[in-house]
């Protein structure tokens, strides 16, 4: 009772108030904390967007001056040029111009020689001054200027003046000079690397953009590389391998179980099967793939002589070796002008241009792809039959040895499974065994099934505990007697079920027999069909190895097509 | 490209040298390879296909004149590199399906349809069996089968 009164005078109003009091200020304090978090995020956005600003200029002024660099690292390498290479310039305008004068005939000879040799005189070192002299010379039927002028062109630059030439001769029809040029040109190139303008001259050949006996010629050239690359270690068996697996790949994956649907069933060797004739039939496959190169007529393509047009324009307009180191700063200064500075950008693109132009291939890699991936290596069908004719013995050989790999893995021995039967065979002639066999292998099974239909313990125990009760039937009465009888009525019953089980077993084997008969009858024919399908297809591989041999690159070259001068373009 | 001549590495090339074969060299893998793969000689596949006349299953004169032939036949090649043995179509008729030549102890075999041959052999029965070619010359790692022409065609393991 005092405890009660004490709490109840207490005044606790002021502890409440500071409570209420203390309240508010941590309430104040939290929205106090709640705007500086606030504050805090806006200040770091703020300071985040400067980061990026300040990035963006920094970004900014480097490309500024990366581009400001660029350009007056263009107009010294400009300068450079022109003072180092300027009449090259020169030189490769008026060849444009002699070119197409020489095409249509309407510039005095002397005009034309008078022109050429103020060229020679500009330019010291460059080929292009001297080969215009001599082509000069040529018009004009001064055979000594023109065979100094030659020389000298030679001398300057022996690969471009014989292609040159070659393309001039090619476009004046010159059968006999052209065939020179172009041989001398050929024989100048490394077969290890070859570039893009030989390849496109190795397509036009093939497509006979030179004429039969010219390509004939050249043709002889292209057989010397590819034996001077035979000689290399490991490389026939490489392209061998190569083609191998090239040949395998044209090999179906059918299922030829609807075919062979006993087999399919019953034979544990059918996948091999299966596979040897998919195997087999890929000769048909490589032999329709060879017909569909080598049938038909082909007409060269009017890219192709435009190409070949194309390749004189380049070689009289293209900047010379010499000119390249500062033509090539000159482009990425060019690059980096156009990209607004952004050297990385300038630089990857020009890496990619560079990777292109400077792109070199070796022959034999220039040969497989053009035979096995025609549309990959964007080649001509024409090329694609050089390519193939050229390639022919590594052809034959792969081919050979893809037809043994495929022969070894026929099995000789086809095996026939009937539930716990199993039967072998090799061509299907041994039938009557194997009938002989199975209705053996039945027989003991149903023997082993029907003495397996016989009484039981319990039966018999039913017949020894009746008689046993029949007998005290007469000492004990009526009740045992019954039960004797039950015990023994019961043992008939049995027996008389026996009987029937026995009749059902001999039937169902009976029916087994004809079934299994049948289905081993059916297995042998389908093997015999099997043999004479292997058979079959695996002779188509004498086709295939007699159309191949039957090419000769000789043969597949397309004589001329193109006898008419074009007119070059100015500014090409 | 233009073939670069003078003041420039040469491109590495083998070349195989006909004085170091005939000296009885080592033949490097890629040159073996090449070397058995080369067609055989008319005369050589003439010996190959006379096993049937039976004579080498007891003669040991006949036998050493198969191996003799072998070694005609592949010159260049060091004893080790030499097949180890060859099988053919037995055409002595049925039960006759195959026969052998061991090329290490120069014994002729001839196995009946059914009859295991050693497992050096048993992977060339097919192939052996089959009409394109004359008979196979059987490797430790590989299988070279030879046609009537004598073209070939190798089987790797």
């Amino acid at each position: 009772m005092s405890t009660e009164r004490i709490i109840h005078l207490a005044d606790i109003s002021f502890i409440v108030g500071s409570l209420h009091s203390l309240q508010r200020d941590i309430g104040s304090v939290s929205g106090q904390v709640e705007s500086v978090g606030q504050e805090l995020n806006a200040t770091r956005t703020e300071l985040s967007q400067l980061e990026q600003a300040f990035a963006e200029f920094v970004a900014a002024d480097l490309q500024a001056k990366e581009l400001s660099l660029a350009e007056t690292r263009q107009v010294k390498i400009r300068q450079e040029l022109e003072t180092t290479f300027g009449y090259y310039g020169v030189v490769r305008r008026q060849a444009t111009g002699i070119l197409q004068a020489a095409d249509v005939s309407l510039v005095r000879q002397e005009t034309l020689r008078g022109a050429t040799e103020e060229l020679m005189l500009s330019a010291p070192r460059y080929w292009l001054a001297p080969a215009l002299v001599a082509l000069a010379a040529w018009l004009g039927d001064n055979k000594d200027l023109a065979s100094r002028a030659l020389a000298e062109a030679i001398r300057r630059d022996d690969e471009k003046t014989s292609l040159f030439f070659a393309l001039i001769a090619r476009r004046a029809g010159r059968a006999q000079a052209n065939s020179t040029w172009l041989d001398r040109y050929f024989g100048l190139q490394n077969p290890y690397q070859l570039d893009r303008q030989t390849v496109v001259m190795l397509d036009a050949m093939a497509n006979g953009v030179f004429g039969a006996a010219v390509s004939m010629q050249c043709s002889k050239r292209v057989t010397a590389w590819i034996e001077e690359i035979s000689q290399r270690a490991g490389f026939v068996e490489t392209q061998r391998t190569q083609w191998s697996e090239a040949l395998l790949s044209k090999a179906p994956h059918d299922n030829h179980g609807e075919r062979y649907s006993h087999l399919q069933r019953l034979s544990p060797s059918w996948k091999s099967l299966n596979d040897s004739l998919n195997g087999v039939a890929m000769h048909a496959v490589v032999l329709a793939h060879f017909h569909g190169v080598f049938q038909g007529e082909i007409t060269p393509a009017a890219s192709m002589l435009i190409a070949v047009d194309d390749l004189l324009t380049k070689l009289v307009t293209r900047f010379d070796d010499e000119e390249l180191p500062l033509r090539r700063k000159e482009e990425l200064c060019s690059l980096i002008i156009e990209e607004n500075g952004d050297k990385r950008t300038a630089q990857s693109r020009y890496d990619l241009q560079s990777k292109t132009l400077e792109e070199q291939v070796d022959f034999t890699q220039l040969l497989t792809n053009a035979a096995m991936h025609p549309q990959a290596s964007q080649v001509s069908r024409a090329t694609q039959r050089f390519a193939i004719a050229h390639s022919r013995d590594w052809i034959v050989d792969a081919h050979q040895d893809v037809a043994a790999r495929v022969r070894m893995k026929i099995p000789s021995q086809i095996e026939v499974s009937l539930e716990d039967w199993i039967g072998t065979t090799t061509n299907g002639n041994n039938e009557p065994e194997l009938l002989g066999s199975i209705k053996t292998h039945l027989q003991k099974r149903e023997v082993d099934a029907l003495s397996q239909v016989k009484l039981g313990m319990g039966h018999w125990a039913g017949i020894v505990f009746g008689v046993v009760l029949l007998l005290m039937s007469f000492s004990s009465g009526m009740v045992t007697l019954l039960m004797g009888a039950a015990c023994l009525t019961w043992v008939y019953i049995a027996h008389r079920k026996l009987a029937g089980m026995r009749e059902k077993i001999k039937a169902d084997y009976m029916r087994l027999q004809e079934q299994s008969a049948q289905a081993v009858r059916a297995c042998m024919a389908e093997v015999v069909e099997l043999r004479r399908d292997i058979s079959k297809r695996d002779s188509s591989a004498l086709e295939v190895t007699g159309l191949l041999k039957g090419i000769s690159p000789e043969q597949h070259i397309l004589s001329s097509h193109d006898s008419v001068r074009r007119v070059m373009v100015a500014g090409q | 490209m233009a073939r670069l001549i003078l003041g420039t590495k040469p491109i590495q090339t083998t070349v195989v040298n006909p004085v170091h074969i005939f000296a009885g060299n080592r033949l490097s893998p890629q040159s073996l390879q090449a070397r058995l793969r080369q067609k055989r000689s008319a005369r050589y596949i003439d010996a190959m296909t006379q096993l049937d006349a039976g004579g080498h299953v007891h003669s040991t004169a006949a036998n050493q004149a198969l191996q003799d032939a072998i070694q005609q036949e592949l010159p260049d090649v060091t004893v080790d590199a030499l097949p180890l043995g060859v099988v053919s179509k037995c055409y002595l008729g049925a039960p006759y399906e195959v026969h052998t030549l061991d090329c290490t102890g120069g014994i002729v075999k001839h196995f009946k349809c059914g009859e295991t041959l050693s497992p050096l052999m048993e992977r060339a029965r097919s192939l052996a069996n089959h009409p394109t070619y004359a008979f196979i010359e059987v490797y430790s790692t590989k299988l070279i089968a030879v046609s009537a022409s004598g073209q070939t065609a190798i089987i790797e393991a």
